[in-house]
């Protein structure tokens, strides 16, 4: 066979643009307009596909999205892993490649243009034959918004301008991907070299999705040539004929409609094999031989049809040659949406088939997929000794054999076999197996029709590529990217930088050639020797004002900040329920009623959050609002015994002495000629002072910083020499040395608990029996035995290697770093009883080995505090 | 030299302008916004229906509604003032009961159809809520996500104006010009 292309007709392609496409490596003619897969069944590619486990040859079994066998990936003009070959257009030079469906990723793979769209209508309708097309109307004629969608190229009720009607919003080479809650439908429309993702609100949907063709299970019923039977006129609409010599084989006289077509287009239906109790309009038989109550026993051909074997009711047998066999068992309404959402099915005995029950309110379904089927008495599979090759899943290559091993193995729900057999889980979501596997168990189970519904569908309702969900958001558009009013100073100085949260902040900033130890190395010891500038910006701020604005802050931290004076600051923590440390910061009183509350950069919108919720739901009577300022104003923390000289250095009209300015304490007044707000806290123990600037003055004061500092060699550092120097200091970083599991007492912070102050959130908790045992875990300092060891963040601690298997873990370091102050490693760690065991040794089993580390107060530097005064 | 504190000033996008005009939008710099929260909106003659805003009297101003007891007031550009001391917008308001000045908290992008391109269509790449003119007129505000980033959108006569963190401003640009037809 060269061709199947018929002289003329074909009302979907066009005949004077050819095209041409290679598949599996070998170049075909094909014409605008086809599909994959007619242009396959055009140049009769005999045996295209292989099934995916038992490797059988296999062809196109369909005209539509049901399709089980013809997968392919497309690797030119774009990229896609698998696509459904029935449902992909050729363009000019498309190359593909069979794949048994499972797709395969490529490292740089072309991917279609995507782009996501949302749309809000008052109705949607997802299909666009008879049914869904008037409702369509008739909405848009009473002024809704309405949303068509049709998975075909065209309308489906008529091409001609008469059917589009004004207002209705068409999308066709679109598929409804799943309904959600509310109405809110995912759609993904093909439209030429753009893939759209399609969010669709909509007040009511209509599902107008039609009916699909169920198989009949028999004996090699998936050689290539064995096709639904209603694949045969949508191939005529391409020109193509899928068979010079077919046979029909159906459990329903209607399909008679088929063998018409076929011939018209000239081609040779010989026999019928018609299992119905309705006879067949003499019209649509024509001179066919119709053979009432025989099946097809068995079919030949290797990589393509030869003959199909049938039998007759009292078991006599025929041979019928032929190129085509083509199967109706029936039209199972297309409820796969309808049932992801949660619509209910009966089997309803008249339509002898599945039909919709309950949905949900804003959902409606209509026509052939409501149940206006008219099916003949149900006829499911030809009954046979040998069942091992009476397919029922195509794309899982299951057979009523293996369904029926599940059966016998003491499976009986359809989902349990669903679940043995994986039937319906390939990703043709077994649209041509669901109905027929539930009927088999039934029928095993020697139950009537529809005493087990089909297993459940789920969206996506077709293949959707990552990169399609992904649309926009990919590469530097992953996920939003949040800087500082300062970033573009820090790109030009060559900052490396980390994530933190969205956030992009400083890790360090190298000078040439030298490697991240030596960076962070150089930029402690500025701030310890000299000055360095951190850009704090990213802290969490939040303004809490009115008159309960102190009683509030009482009862969210542990110590008391009613009685902090106007001016003052004090450092806070906040605790969970259940008493566990989950943010801290520090809460600046500007004013009686006034509060300015940090948090850490990544708790700033879980604080506000809790914060919300406390007010909102418990104590709706305080007079208290809470308002995010994080990005009201940009922060320059300038750290080191010369701070002070460089604020003077940059301009300043504040009086920076310690009497004057003491430690804990704001000031207002200008700084480098803009106004800003001074903070002397520390997070470093050297003496330092926060620079608050309204943001669009963050570039100008860090710049002016910098510059008045050259003098003093003042040293940008980054998050990576923070925290080294934090460490050395021992203050915690709530989320790196806690994890949601430590209360105050643990880490060594009983001073900033008050009792007596009145409740506070997570007060009870505290003396629960479990957090007030004595045997916790508490923060302490580990000094390595070797000072050049850093141990791993992360690393478990034993006591000892006692021989017994497995060594009861006692502890784990949480930071762990190199200090050029100290000249040598240390590290933080939670370690049981740790309180008590300042001095001893512990060891860090690291593979191998063990590291061997002492026990010390986590406090490494300037014990006494003396430094931070200048 | 005394410079004017101005001149110092850096808006979030001013590197992005012509990105922008390509985009029919363009930054509106340096307003001053302020939060307020107050139980007592009335007096204040503030909108009270829900994702709306209005013109206040007085000084030229608007009110944005954000929530039960929340509005951002919108208003002249931005003055020098002192940290924390509200922007004069809300001058005359009878004191309510929180204000805070967030005048540096929120770029605002304004997007004005051209030839080209309907802000509609273009936020609708990124925007779940109903932006169709049957739903979304001037006079009607909304907090919400463009492309996963909150911001509020207000819309006016002669345009959408985009109100986003200034940390997220450069980011939400990048999305709009390669969403951009």
């Amino acid at each position: 066979v060269t061709s199947s292309r018929l002289a003329e007709g074909g009302s979907r392609i066009d005949r004077s643009r050819p095209i041409a496409f290679r598949f599996d490596g070998v170049e075909y003619p094909a014409l605008v307009g086809d599909t994959i897969a007619s242009a396959l069944l055009a140049n009769a590619v005999d045996a295209p596909f292989r099934s995916p486990i038992l490797g059988r040859p296999r062809g196109v079994f369909s005209a539509g999205p049901e399709e089980p066998n013809a997968f392919v990936e497309i690797s030119a003009p774009w990229f896609d892993p698998i696509a459904a070959a029935t449902m992909v257009e050729l363009v000019d030079g498309m190359v593909v490649e069979s794949r048994p469906g499972v797709g395969r990723l490529r490292e740089k793979a072309p991917s279609r243009r995507v782009e996501h769209r949302h749309a809000h209508v008052e109705l949607l309708v997802i299909g666009s034959g008879h049914d869904g097309y008037y409702p369509a109307r008739d909405a848009a004629a009473r002024g809704d918004r309405v949303m068509l969608v049709e998975q075909q190229r065209d309308v489906t009720e008529g091409a001609g301008g008469d059917f589009i009607a004004e207002g209705v919003s068409y999308l066709t080479r679109a598929t409804a991907l799943g309904l959600y809650d509310d109405g809110y439908v995912t759609v993904l429309e093909h439209a030429g070299e753009l893939d759209r993702l399609w969010h669709v609100r909509a007040r009511h949907v209509i599902l107008a999705t039609g009916s699909i063709e169920r198989p009949i299970a028999f004996r090699d019923g998936d050689r290539p040539g064995v096709m639904l039977a209603l694949a045969a006129p949508g191939y005529l609409g391409n020109g193509v004929l899928v068979g010079a010599r077919s046979v029909l084989f159906t459990a329903r006289a209607s399909a008679c409609g088929v063998a018409s077509g076929l011939r018209r287009a000239g081609g040779e239906v010989p026999v019928i094999a018609l299992v119905d109790d309705r006879e067949p309009d003499p019209d649509l038989v024509g001179d066919s031989e119709v053979l009432v109550g025989w099946v097809v026993a068995g079919t030949e051909g290797e990589r393509r049809l030869t003959a199909v074997h049938l039998e007759g009711p009292s078991g006599e047998r025929r041979t019928v040659e032929c190129d085509s066999l083509l199967v109706a068992g029936g039209a199972d309404p297309n409820l796969a949406l309808w049932r992801a959402i949660g619509g209910g099915v009966r089997y309803d005995e008249e339509a002898h088939a599945f039909v919709p029950t309950d949905g949900p309110p804003w959902l409606s379904v209509v026509g052939a997929a409501a149940g206006e089927v008219w099916n003949g008495r149900p006829y499911w599979f030809v009954p046979s000794d040998d069942y091992s090759r009476h397919f029922v899943d195509l794309q899982r290559d299951q057979t009523i054999a293996d369904v029926a091993s599940a059966v016998d193995g003491g499976l009986r729900s359809v989902e349990h076999v669903k679940r043995a057999t994986y039937i319906g889980t390939a990703i043709d979501q077994g649209r041509t197996s669901g109905v027929l596997t539930a009927e088999v168990v039934n029928a095993l189970l020697g139950q009537a029709p529809g005493w087990q519904v089909p297993s459940n569908a789920r969206p996506p309702a077709m293949p959707v590529s990552y990169a399609t969900v992904a649309g926009p958001y990919r590469g530097k558009l992953l996920d939003p990217v949040r800087v500082t009013p300062m970033h573009a100073s820090h790109v030009e100085r060559g900052a490396v930088f980390e994530d933190v949260g969205q956030w992009k902040r400083p890790w360090y900033f190298p000078r040439e050639r030298e490697d991240m130890d030596a960076a962070v190395a150089r930029e402690c010891l500025a701030v310890r020797n000299g000055v360095g500038l951190l850009d704090a910006s990213t802290l969490g701020k939040i303004e809490v004002v009115g008159r309960d604005a102190a009683v509030f802050l009482d009862r969210m931290y542990t110590n008391r900040m009613s009685n902090l004076a106007v001016g003052s600051i004090r450092y806070g923590l906040m605790l969970g329920l259940d008493g566990m440390v989950v943010d801290d910061g520090v809460a600046m009183r500007l004013a009686e009623d006034r509060y300015l509350v940090t948090t850490t950069t990544g708790g700033a919108a879980m604080v506000l959050d809790r914060f919300e919720e406390w007010l909102q739901t418990e104590w709706p009577e305080l007079e208290v609002w809470c308002t995010s300022v994080t990005e009201q104003w940009a922060v320059a923390a300038v750290g080191g015994p010369d701070a002070r000289a460089v604020l003077i250095a940059a301009g300043t009209d504040i009086d920076l002495t310690n009497d004057a300015f003491p430690h804990m304490t704001i000031r207002e007044g200008t700084v480098a000629g803009v106004p800003a707000r001074l903070a002397r806290v520390s997070f470093t123990g050297e003496l330092s002072y926060e620079v608050h600037v309204e943001a669009w003055f963050g570039r100008h004061v860090w710049e002016a910083l910098l510059a008045a500092g050259e003098p003093n060699g003042i040293t940008p550092y980054g998050t990576e020499a923070m925290h080294v120097l934090r460490a050395e200091k021992g203050y915690v970083i709530v989320g790196q040395d806690t994890d949601g599991t430590m209360t105050p007492h643990d880490l060594g912070m009983d001073w900033i608990v008050n009792p007596s102050k009145g409740d506070f959130v997570g007060r009870r908790s505290l003396s629960r029996s479990d957090t007030s045992r004595t045997d916790r875990k508490h923060l302490v300092g580990l000094l390595p035995t070797d000072p050049d060891t850093v141990l791993p963040e992360g690393a478990q601690l034993v006591d000892r290697d006692t021989g017994s298997r497995p060594i009861p873990m006692t502890g784990f370091v949480t930071s762990s770093y190199r200090s050029p102050t100290l000249g040598r490693t240390f590290a933080l760690a939670m370690l049981e009883r740790g309180h008590e065991r300042h001095g001893e040794s512990v060891i860090a089993p690291l593979g191998d080995r063990g590291v061997a580390a002492t026990v010390a107060a986590p406090v490494f530097y300037d014990v006494e505090g003396t430094r931070r005064d200048g | 030299v005394t410079v004017e504190p101005e001149v110092l000033r850096r808006s979030p996008l001013a590197a992005r302008a012509s990105d922008l005009a390509r985009l029919g939008g363009r930054e509106i710099a340096f307003v001053s916004q302020v939060s307020l929260r107050t139980r007592h909106p009335g007096s204040l003659g503030l909108p009270t229906r829900p994702n709306t805003w209005t013109a206040l009297v007085g000084p030229p101003r608007e009110a944005l509604w954000l929530g039960p007891d929340e509005w951002l007031v919108v208003g002249p550009p931005a003055t020098f003032t002192a940290p924390g001391e509200v922007a004069p917008v809300v001058d005359g308001l009878v004191r309510p009961d929180s204000l805070v000045d967030v005048s540096a908290s929120r770029a605002i992008v304004e997007l004005r159809a051209d030839d080209r391109l309907e802000p509609r269509t273009l936020l609708e790449h990124g925007c779940s809520i109903d932006l169709h003119p049957r739903a979304w007129r001037a006079g009607m505000c909304a907090q919400t996500l463009l492309a996963r980033v909150p911001v509020i959108l207000q819309q006016r006569d002669e345009g959408t104006r985009v109100f986003v963190r200034p940390s997220f401003a450069d980011w939400l640009v990048d999305w709009l010009v390669t969403v951009a037809p």
